[in-house]
């Protein structure tokens, strides 16, 4: 399994499942930040931007469906919804709009970025996950996974040893296709070997100890937290929530939040799929209700997740 | 997502556009044909064709590195009866300017206007001026439409049969990623593609079957459409698309698919495979970066399949509107 969307994204330019020898199968793994944000959060940042406060994520996480409807929808509907690429374009839109919210998503990577916004004064709704507390989970009980590419870029900020308590095969890896096909040989020889250990396949950008003034700045604002992600359900301390209660839009706007109901179970069974336990078609939901313009879970939200490419791409149609 | 109301990504010349335009019934079209196209056609006296096209221009920033939305209106149009064989006759323009706008700016765009029309010899004969109140639009919205006439022969709406290729008159990419360094504030040497492309087109016209201007969407929008009309699938080889370094970094930097940028100084068109390798060289002339770039393969999908550096991949249609990805 590839943890990181950003290596499924290679994986899929470059064609590299089309390469594999047939008893690799890759699975994309839970490392798209904007898939696994729950509907749950998403319908609360509805609730901010239709109450009149205006919000600001990254442009990716607009058109990702909560229960009923995306921010993009809101935002057509004359939600003031601001698509951000940096930070700091959050400072710049603070000046107009004193009381933004900042839809904080992402793993261990762009929670750094949050940490700043933070230190800056802007109000912050946390979704940001960690990624180890869900390699436990995919790597515990009924899984048919074999090993982990773990993510490259989040590999950056927390170093090798995190990935240690995980009893898997992993690789940590880069992002050009030469890198990955690199750390896939390398898995296959711990998978063959049956060595469940890491090995840091990124050096050039990984070290042992991760970025220690990151850390820190994660020590500083954030607390760990139990966190809902889409597929998986909640999963114990794999969130980051904001220290600072003056700065946490879930406490500041409990009042309009209260008013968001817990959706119904959808009986996505993106938990199964993101396991390797069953197919896309073994939902109940693939493209019956769940569709690439209309995903309910994690695996159809991202053009790249299981769902999506089996969707779209259809892999009995692979072209050889 | 069906929510029932118009979103950014029905204008973004994808799936969305596509499935919103056929869900109107516009059967009546006369004795007008090739109405899905670029510009639609007109028998008219003595084997001649008219054809008409018509273009809408919102762009953001109205100032970006090589042009302006004057620039881009009256190429975009150009280049809609270019694509289609035609010699363009004469254009409309269309302007809806926001209350307060500056006369300054105004003539600036206007000049580029004025000035492609004489460097082409395609005047602007016709025009209207509204001012709508500030707020209510951003800026400036131009229109153009154009007329143009081929004789029937001329125009490119040939067969196409398994074995031709594809040829790409230039680098893809630098129109939008010239709008995209004004956004980001990256620095970068590339500037928008925009012109018009009658000159290219009469270089080749007399050996191509078909020409497609890729604008919105990109390639991948105007190949998949071609697929789909031809019932055909394309083999692209990847390596051979001309993409220049800056467009590959900053594209694989914000994390978007550089064959679904705009160009609106480029066009794909498809020869037969005795005739492609005069087409390139003709059209390297013009552009060095002219490339043979795949070729229709015999496949029942009805797909554009990319050859990359490692294994194959389909180039889907694209869908949303484009944006940076974070991961």
């Amino acid at each position: 399994m590839e943890i990181c969307g950003g290596h499924t994204n290679v994986i899929m330019r470059y064609g590299i499942r089309d390469i594999l020898p047939q008893n690799i199968r890759l699975i994309s793994g839970p490392g798209c930040p904007v898939c696994v944000s729950s509907q749950y959060d998403i319908d609360c940042m509805i609730e901010l931007a239709r109450a009149g406060i205006p919000v600001a994520t990254y442009g990716d996480m607009l058109r990702v469906p909560g229960s009923m409807l995306s921010l993009e929808d809101i935002r057509a509907r004359g939600g003031r919804i601001f698509e951000i690429y940096s930070t700091t374009e959050v400072i710049k839109l603070k000046k107009e709009c004193p009381d933004i919210v900042f839809f904080a998503i992402g793993f261990e990577t762009t929670a750094p970025m949050t940490a700043y916004l933070l230190n800056c004064g802007v109000c912050c709704y946390s979704v940001h996950k960690l990624i180890p507390p869900a390699l436990q989970v995919l790597a515990s009980g009924d899984v048919k996974i074999d090993g982990f590419l773990d993510p490259g870029h989040v590999s950056t900020i927390i170093g090798v040893d995190p990935y240690r308590k995980i009893k898997m095969p992993q690789v940590i890896a880069g992002f050009s296709p030469e890198r990955i096909l690199r750390a896939l040989c390398i898995l296959m020889e711990l998978i063959r070997d049956n060595k469940r250990i890491v090995i840091n396949g990124y050096p050039e950008a990984v070290n042992e100890q991760g970025n220690k003034n990151a850390q820190a700045l994660l020590n500083e604002h954030f607390i760990i937290t139990d966190s809902e992600w889409r597929g998986l359900g909640v999963l114990p301390m794999s969130g980051m929530e904001i220290a600072d209660n003056k700065l946490n839009a879930k406490l500041k706007y409990q009042d309009i939040l209260d008013n968001v109901p817990q959706p119904e179970d959808t009986q996505c069974r993106c938990g199964e799929i993101l396991k390797g336990l069953i197919e896309p078609v073994d939902c109940p939901l693939y493209r019956t209700v769940c569709t690439p313009g209309n995903p309910k879970g994690a695996c159809m939200v991202s053009t790249e997740g299981s769902c999506a490419i089996s969707f779209i791409h259809g892999r009995e149609q692979n072209p050889r | 997502m069906n929510t029932g109301i118009i979103n950014l990504a029905h204008g973004s010349g994808g799936r969305e556009m596509l499935e919103l335009i056929h869900s109107f019934d516009f059967t009546h079209r006369g004795q007008w044909e090739n109405c899905d196209d670029d510009s639609a056609s007109l028998d008219i006296e003595n084997n001649n064709k008219l054809v008409f096209t018509t273009d809408s221009f919102v762009v953001d920033p109205i100032f970006f590195p090589g042009g302006n939305i004057g620039h881009l209106a009256v190429c975009g149009t150009i280049n809609d009866l270019a694509v289609m064989g035609a010699r363009p006759l004469g254009l409309s323009l269309g302007l809806v300017i926001e209350e307060g706008f500056s006369k300054q700016d105004l003539a600036v765009i206007i000049r580029s206007v004025i000035r492609i029309s004489e460097e082409t010899g395609i005047p602007v004969v016709t025009g209207d001026t509204k001012v709508m109140e500030n707020g209510k639009i951003d800026k400036i919205i131009i229109n153009t439409s154009g007329v143009g006439i081929a004789k029937s022969e001329e125009l490119l709406t040939r067969d196409i049969v398994t074995g031709d290729k594809i040829i790409l008159s230039g680098g893809i990419g630098e129109h939008a990623v010239a709008l995209l360094s004004k956004k980001f504030d990256y620095e970068t040497d590339i500037i928008t593609d925009c012109k018009p492309l009658i000159h290219e087109i009469s270089a080749v016209k007399d050996l191509i079957k078909l020409a497609k201007d890729p604008t919105r969407g990109g390639i991948a929008a105007v190949l998949n459409e071609l697929c789909e009309k031809h019932c055909i699938s394309f083999l692209l080889d990847e390596e051979a698309i001309p993409v220049k370094h800056q467009v590959r970094k900053i594209t694989r930097m914000l994390g978007i698919e550089v064959y679904e940028l705009a160009c609106e100084g480029r066009f794909v068109c498809i020869a037969s495979q005795e005739e492609a390798g005069l087409v390139e060289s003709r059209l390297q002339e013009f552009n060095t970066d002219a490339a043979i770039i795949g070729e229709v393969v015999h496949d029942e999908g009805n797909r554009v399949i990319l050859q990359t550096l490692l294994g194959k991949r389909i180039l889907p249609v694209p869908s949303g509107r484009i944006v940076p990805r974070i991961c």
